[in-house]
């Protein structure tokens, strides 16, 4: 994994989510542990910030073999939507599971709640990992209105949302449609980097 | 306009702008785990909290059960309880007290219950009252008049004295009917529904306000989460 290429997207992000309100990152499979080397850069880099990661792609204990400690990022809560449906059953302070990645509206609520716990003066971000894995496990059109609905409530609370599209191929019609309602896209392509 | 009966949690008070009508009889209706009995007592603790009095009347579960359960809750505080500010009655310790352990009541029966509730609520200065289950206790009157007649009078009598109150009415899963009896929706001021959707199988919990005499109400369904934050809503995502 070169540093070059993480801190090449690192700078992407950064850059972007301090210009625009919602940031979508369309990305190839092969560079998703590029991504998260970079988000958890920007994470790092903005300790007083409160970020909020959603993820129904991989399990928590997944980011804890990949970053070998996350209490290194205190400033950050997951919500994992991937793990009690997946058989894992585990409870960690920096973690919330959610029992299953089709209660859609329990993610929305659990983000919500963490995010108002945040210190005054403190910026917010929500990470949305990832579009194309709710798709999976759920109706394009249900997933379309909570991105919506996600978003929106996002722009009312001044929450900088950031979110995951892995690119497998043709993108589905749904994804294309949603992802364009950030304000911001970064393509990820190798030759980008 | 009447006094408004905040419930405490946010995105229900924000659907019947601001609360209940202070001094209705509402109906919650749902099946066996909808999240009635913690919804009745999210509205009893954040009541206390203000200093509004409260009475828990159970039927359906023995009171160690009851209290093992709130202390799951981040809302629930037992000084509430210990302070009196909540009073927890089990009904079937003063059936058996009263020596009304028949499976039917006659309609002195009734009235002689009606009587302790009301003295009880009197007693307290309650300005919360909730039964669980209305069903349980339907159960024993034997005819549709005497629950009318039951439910009519506790009601009047709670609304004089400004006391909200809470009913909770068993159903039979994925039912969209109100009450076992067919009666208890006419004679309460509002109705909330707890149901449910499937969603690949899984379980979401829903609830909707049916009826609310007095206030202008959102009838939207509302996503239900109950976590040991207590009862939390969010607009139910909808399938075309």
């Amino acid at each position: 994994m070169s540093t070059t290429l993480i801190d090449g997207l690192k700078e992407r992000i950064s850059s972007s989510i301090a210009m625009y309100e919602s940031v979508g990152i369309v990305l190839p499979g092969t560079n998703y542990p590029d991504l998260l080397q970079a988000l958890f850069g920007c994470v790092k880099e903005k300790p007083n910030d409160r970020w909020v990661y959603i993820t129904a792609t991989r399990p928590f204990d997944n980011f804890m073999k990949l970053f070998g400690d996350v209490s290194q990022y205190p400033n950050v809560t997951f919500i994992d939507c991937i793990s009690r449906s997946s058989g894992i059953v585990r409870t960690d302070e920096q973690c919330i599971y959610i029992e299953s990645p089709t209660m859609l509206e329990k993610i929305t609520m659990e983000a919500s709640n963490l995010l108002t716990q945040t210190p005054e003066g403190a910026e917010k971000y929500l990470i949305l990992d990832s579009l194309t894995t709710l798709m999976i496990y759920n109706d394009p059109t249900l997933v379309t209105e909570f991105f919506y609905q996600l978003l929106n409530k996002a722009r009312s609370e001044e929450v900088h949302a950031i979110s995951l599209v892995v690119e497998e191929g043709e993108l589905d019609k749904y994804i294309n449609k949603l992802i364009y309602l950030n304000d911001k896209i970064i393509k990820v392509r190798d030759s980008f980097i | 306009m009447a006094d408004k009966c905040e419930t405490g949690i946010k995105e229900l008070d924000a659907q019947m702008d601001g609360g209940f009508p202070a001094g209705s009889t509402i109906l919650i209706a749902g099946s066996s785990g909808s999240g009635k009995t913690t919804l009745c007592m999210q509205f009893l603790v954040n009541g206390a909290k203000k200093g509004e009095k409260g009475v828990f009347f159970t039927i359906t579960e023995p009171l160690f059960k009851l209290m093992g359960n709130l202390e799951k809750f981040e809302f629930f505080d037992k000084s509430l309880v210990e302070n009196g500010l909540i009073t927890i009655i089990d009904l079937r310790i003063i059936f058996e007290r009263m020596g009304l352990d028949s499976e039917r009541y006659t309609v002195e029966d009734a009235s002689a219950l009606l009587d302790v509730i009301k003295d009880i609520a009197k007693e307290l200065d309650v300005k919360r009252l909730v039964i669980d289950s209305i069903t349980a206790l339907c159960y024993r009157l034997q005819t549709k008049e005497m629950i009318r007649d039951f439910i009519f009078k506790l009601g009047t009598f709670l609304a004089a004295k400004e006391c909200t109150t809470f009913l909770t009415s068993e159903i039979p899963p994925k039912t969209f009917s109100f009450s076992q009896y067919g009666i208890e929706e006419f004679i309460s001021d509002g109705i909330l529904f707890l149901g449910d959707v499937d969603r690949g199988g899984d379980l979401i919990r829903t609830l909707q306000i049916v009826k609310m005499r007095g206030v202008s109400h959102s009838r939207a369904k509302y996503a239900m989460s109950i976590s040991s934050r207590g009862v939390e809503l969010a607009p139910l995502l909808k399938m075309r």
